[in-house]
């Protein structure tokens, strides 16, 4: 018999749901683990668009000829595209949150090339409430792993994640 | 008080643009401004959340943005980062690949029509014990939004290819 956690619907009327993703900063503790699914397939031209939208200018990215040339022997993928994928997948557990206030640590610890599928994972290192009326504060872990199951980057950062009763959601027809 | 030349002279009237500074060439204390600076518009916003796969309202439903946030348009904390990095790629043009970051923050929001300076200084170099064609430089990068307002700072560790050592000449480069 399936054990189920967090609502994701919520009963609007009878027979009528709403999706409202996103744990409250109450239903977050210290040693969670979080799967995210779906995971994503990074693609070459992922990579091609990330570094020009951000005028990233290493070829090793997007200039597959001197890529070959590499130990990698073919584009390595932007890191920090591979951040933003990881956070954004991230986002049915997280939607609540506010913002993120940093990163202790980012290891980029397996290289990412195109063709390779992503899933994020997450752990609660800490909660913090500081009193805030809005808001309290996370630490999380967060770790990319790719088709291999081989760990390829792994994060640590803050952020704020909105209490219970803070966010008007259903005036704002959520 | 040299600079670094973008160019080396092939032959005669013929010049190849070079791909960043050589490693020999940092020193600890050296600062480096880069240029150009970059604005953030609402479609950069928009675009970046979509393809982070990212469904979180704030992103893509500006009724709710309104309704919750007051219509603040912030530019997400991951964008800033791949942006302010990417900033930096002119100078350090010869990468191996990064190692990670350290010490990520954002002491000032960055907002749609806002634009961003970074900068970065070196803080570390040294050999790598495991790949001897190769150093890994350690910088520290800050950047600063057109009120001169500090928006994002960090450490980077990065593996560099030593001068000579690179895949360059077989590329063409």
């Amino acid at each position: 018999m399936a054990e189920f956690a967090f609502v994701s619907h919520v009963p609007i009327a009878e027979n009528r749901y709403r999706e409202r993703y996103g744990l409250d900063f109450e239903d977050f503790a210290v040693g969670q683990i979080f799967k995210h699914r779906p995971g994503l397939t990074i693609s070459q031209q992922d990579n091609v668009e990330a570094a020009l939208d951000t005028l990233n200018q290493a070829m090793l990215h997007f200039d597959a000829h001197y890529a070959a040339q590499t130990e990698w022997k073919r584009p390595l993928v932007v890191s920090t595209l591979t951040l933003h994928r990881l956070i954004g997948l991230t986002w049915k557990t997280f939607n609540k949150r506010l913002r993120i206030l940093g990163w202790a640590d980012i290891s980029m610890t397996h290289p990412v090339f195109g063709g390779d599928t992503l899933y994020a994972e997450s752990e609660i290192k800490a909660t913090y409430d500081d009193g805030d009326p809005r808001c309290g504060r996370l630490t999380v872990i967060t770790r990319g792993i790719n088709q291999d199951g081989i760990v390829v980057c792994s994060m640590e950062y803050d952020i704020l994640v909105y209490k219970r009763a803070a966010v008007p959601f259903a005036q704002a027809n959520y | 008080m040299s600079g670094f030349y973008s160019h080396r002279k092939l032959a005669e009237n013929v010049y190849i643009e070079i791909a960043g500074v050589e490693h020999e060439d940092f020193a600890v204390g050296q600062v480096f401004e880069h240029r150009p600076g970059r604005t953030f518009t609402a479609e950069d916003s928009r675009l970046h959340a979509l393809r982070g796969a990212d469904l979180s309202p704030r992103a893509v439903d500006a009724v709710y943005n309104e309704k919750v946030y007051g219509g603040e348009q912030v530019v997400s904390e991951t964008l800033v980062l791949g942006v302010v990095t990417a900033l930096t790629t002119k100078t350090f043009n010869k990468v191996v690949a990064n190692l990670g970051w350290g010490q990520v923050r954002f002491p000032t929001p960055v907002r749609v029509g806002d634009t961003i300076y970074a900068e970065s200084e070196i803080v570390g170099k040294r050999e790598s014990a495991s790949r001897p064609t190769q150093g890994i430089l350690h910088i520290r990068t800050r950047a600063v939004n057109q009120r001169g307002e500090e928006v994002c700072s960090f450490e980077r560790r990065l593996l560099v290819y030593k001068r000579g050592l690179g895949p360059y000449e077989a590329a063409g480069y």
